[in-house]
């Protein structure tokens, strides 16, 4: 690597911080992926898929993907929570990709909940 | 040029004099040991320590090494520094009890007691030989070798030295190849044969009559007369 | 390429490693490659995240979930439910010493929730090998920072931030800077001192293991405040991987520009060299340290004069210790006040220790001084090992003192444990319990001291040498009336007249145990007991008749064949031949041993 200044400084700070801001658990919000058997079966691996090149064409730095266990609706996979800072988190069934693409734009990345298709709202104890 | 104060005198001295130097040039006596006039101070021995500010916040410090500075407050033979003085003499005696050095620096500073086991060493660690044959004989053939309590004098490796040119001056300036005047055989580790010695010759003439110090009638006078009684056997 | 959704952090610090981290790791790589996971989820090695207990150590993040005790067989199963089917798994995970549940969270778990990370900020989170993980966690922005500031604003700051000594005497950083600068002599040098000799002390070798940039920072951030343009960080040989991270740190700043000529862009010249130890504990002082670096043996030197005014080749130099020059970034980067917003009056900022003995978890800690030692020790640690009754807690390595539990709600701060007979020291934190005997403890110091003492000051050698002789004595049931006085009389004869640290604080194992726990050494000399149960020479084990079985058990575990007895009958043990190894009583399954 050349020489730094002070503004490589930041531009590399601000490259690597995508990467590590994982480590720091802050985000703007938080989408958990469904992933237990009945989800994988049910294609939650191409959901996960589809959401992480929305987070790579959006270039956003601050959202957390992480996948949980079987939710217990097993009839209503692939499901996804997503869980914007400082609100409640709430439950979407029955995804397919144009369904995760509206709610990545609107409730991802904008605090818009997609009620429709929408399960319900609240939190769950994940173990 | 430092001005301070050494038992309520005050003196003013050249920059880097030691406060051992500025004490005896006042005439104040300290003891030293690992000390030479000829020889860069070393301040091995701990003997010429003595007391720097006024307490609550004084500390101890050895004076052959510390250099005097501008306003300090030096008691040269305060309470503390005495009592200590007395435990490092009692701790060399249970060392090397065969130094004549170190039974007369028992004498001298009423050390009549040692409640160590002695340990019969031949070293005193004050280094004097490694300075005498580094700086007066430029040979450098010892020096200390190891640390704390493996600590010794040798020749590099321990091999035998090419630059040694048997002076002697390590021996001359050691203050233990100097053996007590009761031999190196004694009974007690304490000598304390001129504690509180009366030089006999006062009997005779009205002046001493000699420049021995001290004087060699611990031999005659001390607890080696059989006529003499010990102390604790009155 | 796909982001990354999650990074696995492997603690990679030497207690983790020598316990086999970096097979995890590569498990851990074979196994996500087997799943098809590797673009998403990232392996990263980090530095010590404390809880050495534990290890091996791994988080996940952004979940922040925590596991330890991990082994290879462990990661197959690992991955596949953690990574693949997102169901953690509790039972590698951590569960406190009397509950049921496990704790997920990292940041839940007691041991890491009191702490405030402020050198280690970057532990367990970065790759110390990476310099783009360090600026990614505003790496050198300090440096940056302080370039556009002057020597005097830089020295203001950090005496504005209240910074003292970390290696254990506390002197205010930021004077010791000033008087540096004002000095006329050039060159000027700078020296970290990372010889960590306190036996158990491993705060110095974490920072160097887990963020060996920060000390990089510091220290070309002092060479301005300072006009210093070389820098020595000697660490000990026995500390190979923090050798390695901190030779790799500076050969990558280096290679950044951020050492040499023309820092970051600016007219600062500054270079690092690491100088290793040989393995004396008093080249830690920092007299004998600046004889080694110049090649000389390491006896320390009168001061005055101090290395602030002649140091390294007699020209004035500033030496401080690791963890000083890891708080230096971030008092430039957030200013003085911040850190002095944290701590007490007199003891600004945070102190890392290191929480070791008889304690549940044992490990790294840091927090704010002014926290309690109560709060350290049951809150952080967990309360004392195995349930057993509290004892006392030894700080500040060799140069510490012993306090009792009535000490237990004292702050922490350098002044509080000055003042009771102890010292903050390095910050070694050892717990001891009802078994453990404080005469034993005195004892083992002392054996340290004399061994590393340097041997140059009549005093300190012969001292500790005869202080020696008369703690073994009283623990192997030869100690006479008298002796403990004796003993104090050279304790503070070794305190008052040693030119050094070392001799000047020898004397703190022995004092604080006989101020506190003088009816152990009585004990000892009186009644030939001792009552920890631990001093070889005045123990006997004896067999009780109402428990014992006749299993044959014991006799079986004896080393030296010294337990005889009828199956289903009383057993004896044989004083004469037992060597008082506690084989037996390990194995005894009804508390039939009797260790008096």
């Amino acid at each position: 690597m050349a020489k730094l200044k002070i503004q490589d400084l930041k531009r590399i700070r601000d490259e690597s911080k995508r990467t590590v801001l994982l480590r720091e658990g802050t985000a703007r919000a938080k989408v958990t992926i469904h992933m237990g058997t009945c989800g994988i079966a049910a294609g939650a691996r191409e959901i996960m898929d589809q959401v992480l090149r929305l987070v790579e064409k959006h270039n956003v730095q601050d959202v957390m993907i992480t996948s949980s266990g079987c939710a217990g609706m097993c009839s209503h996979e692939p499901m996804m929570t997503v869980e914007y800072r400082y609100t409640a988190p709430v439950k979407y069934i029955d995804l397919n990709k144009e369904k995760v693409t509206k709610i990545f734009e609107e409730h991802v990345l904008n605090g818009e909940p997609v009620p429709e298709y929408a399960l319900g709202v609240g939190s769950e104890s994940m173990y | 040029m430092p001005k301070l104060t050494i038992d309520g005198i005050e003196v003013e001295v050249e920059k880097g004099t030691t406060l051992l130097e500025a004490i005896r040039f006042l005439g104040i006596n300290v003891p030293t040991l690992c000390y030479n006039d000829g020889l860069t101070p070393y301040g091995a021995c701990r003997l010429c320590i003595v007391e720097i500010g006024k307490p609550p916040r004084s500390t101890i410090v050895s004076s052959c090494i510390y250099p005097a500075e501008d306003g300090l407050y030096v008691r040269a033979n305060s309470e503390k520094v005495i009592k200590l003085r007395k435990l490092i003499i009692e701790l060399m005696l249970a060392t090397v009890s065969s130094s004549k050095t170190i039974q007369d620096l028992a004498s001298k500073f009423g050390v009549t007691q040692c409640r160590f086991e002695p340990e019969h060493e031949e070293c005193i660690h004050c280094g004097l030989c490694v300075r005498m044959c580094n700086e007066q004989m430029m040979s450098g053939a010892i020096a200390f070798a190891q640390r704390g309590k493996d600590m010794v004098i040798t020749t590099p490796f321990d091999k035998t030295s090419e630059v040694c040119r048997q002076c002697g001056a390590c021996m001359y300036i050691c203050p233990c190849c100097e053996l007590r005047c009761q031999g190196p055989d004694a009974e007690t580790t304490v000598c304390n044969g001129c504690l509180n010695l009366e030089p006999p010759c006062l009997d005779t003439y009205e002046d001493k009559m000699c420049f021995l110090d001290p004087c060699a009638a611990c031999e005659l006078a001390g607890p080696f007369r059989s006529d003499m009684k010990k102390k604790d056997e009155a | 390429m796909k982001p990354e959704r999650t990074h696995i952090l492997v603690c990679t610090g030497t207690g983790c490693v020598s316990a086999g981290a970096f097979d995890i790791m590569e498990a851990l790589k074979t196994e996500i490659k087997k799943h098809n996971l590797q673009e998403e989820i990232a392996v990263v090695p980090t530095g010590c995240n404390g809880f050495c207990e534990n290890g091996p150590l791994v988080l996940f993040e952004p979940e922040g979930i925590f596991y330890r005790r991990l082994s290879v067989q462990d990661i197959p199963f690992l991955v596949e439910e953690h990574c693949l089917k997102g169901r953690p798994v509790p039972s590698l995970m951590y569960t406190p010493p009397k509950e049921k549940s496990p704790i997920p969270a990292m940041k839940d778990i007691e041991f890491f929730k009191h702490q405030r990370l402020v050198v280690l900020r970057n532990r367990g989170r970065i790759n110390p090998e990476r310099i783009e993980d360090y600026i990614a966690f505003d790496g050198y922005m300090g440096l940056a920072k302080a370039l556009e500031m002057s020597p005097e604003e830089i020295i203001r700051q950090v005496k504005v931030s209240g910074l003292r000594g970390r290696g254990g005497a506390g002197f205010p950083t930021g004077t010791k800077w000033q008087v540096c600068r004002e000095q006329p002599r050039t060159p000027k040098y700078l020296i970290c001192n990372a010889d960590e000799g306190d036996p158990g002390a491993f705060m110095d070798r974490s920072v160097l293991e887990a963020d060996p940039h920060a000390i990089v920072e510091g220290m070309i951030i002092g060479a301005k405040a300072i006009g210093a343009e070389q820098g020595f960080i000697y660490v000990r040989t026995e500390y190979p991987l923090a050798v390695q991270r901190i030779k790799k740190a500076i050969k990558q700043a280096e290679e950044n520009g951020l050492l040499g000529e023309g820092i970051l862009g600016s007219d600062l010249k500054f270079t690092l060299s690491v100088v290793r130890g040989a393995g004396a504990f008093v080249c830690g002082e920092e007299s004998a340290l600046m004889q080694s670096i110049m090649g000389h043996v390491g006896r320390p030197k009168q001061r005055p004069p101090f290395p602030a005014q002649k140091g390294l080749w007699g020209k004035p130099t500033n030496i401080n210790n690791v963890e000083t020059w890891a708080n230096i970034p971030q008092i430039i980067l957030k200013g003085g006040e911040w850190l002095a917003g944290l701590g007490t009056e007199n003891s600004k900022g945070t102190k890392i220790f290191s929480l070791v003995g008889k304690v549940n978890n044992t490990g790294l800690v840091e927090v704010p001084m002014g926290i309690k030692i109560r709060e350290i020790v049951y809150g952080i640690g967990g309360g004392v090992l195995g349930g057993r009754k509290f004892k006392a807690v030894q700080t500040g390595g060799p140069s510490g003192g012993c306090l009792p539990e009535s000490m237990l709600d004292m702050p922490i701060d350098y002044e509080s444990l000055k003042s009771v007979g102890s010292m903050m020291g390095s910050g070694g934190l050892i717990v001891m319990d009802e078994k453990t005997c404080m005469v034993d403890v005195a004892r083992y110091f002392t054996d340290f001291l004399a061994h590393e003492s340097c041997g140059k000051c009549f005093t300190c050698r012969k001292g500790l040498e005869r202080m020696l002789e008369i703690l073994t004595n009283i623990c192997e049931g030869k100690g006479k009336e008298g002796d403990v006085e004796l003993l104090e009389e050279l304790a503070i004869m070794v305190r008052e007249t040693s030119m050094c640290a070392l001799g000047q604080t020898a004397a703190n194992p022995v004092l604080s145990t006989i101020r506190y726990f003088r009816d152990e050494y009585d004990a000892h000399i009186r009644e030939a007991i001792c009552p920890a149960g631990f001093c070889k020479a005045l123990i006997t084990y004896s067999i009780l008749e109402d428990k014992c079985v006749g299993c044959g058990a014991c006799a079986r575990a004896c080393p030296v064949g010294a337990i005889s007895g009828e199956k289903k009958q009383v057993h004896n043990i044989d004083t004469g031949k037992c060597i008082e190894c506690g084989a037996c009583a390990e194995v005894c399954k009804f508390d039939a041993i009797n260790i008096a």
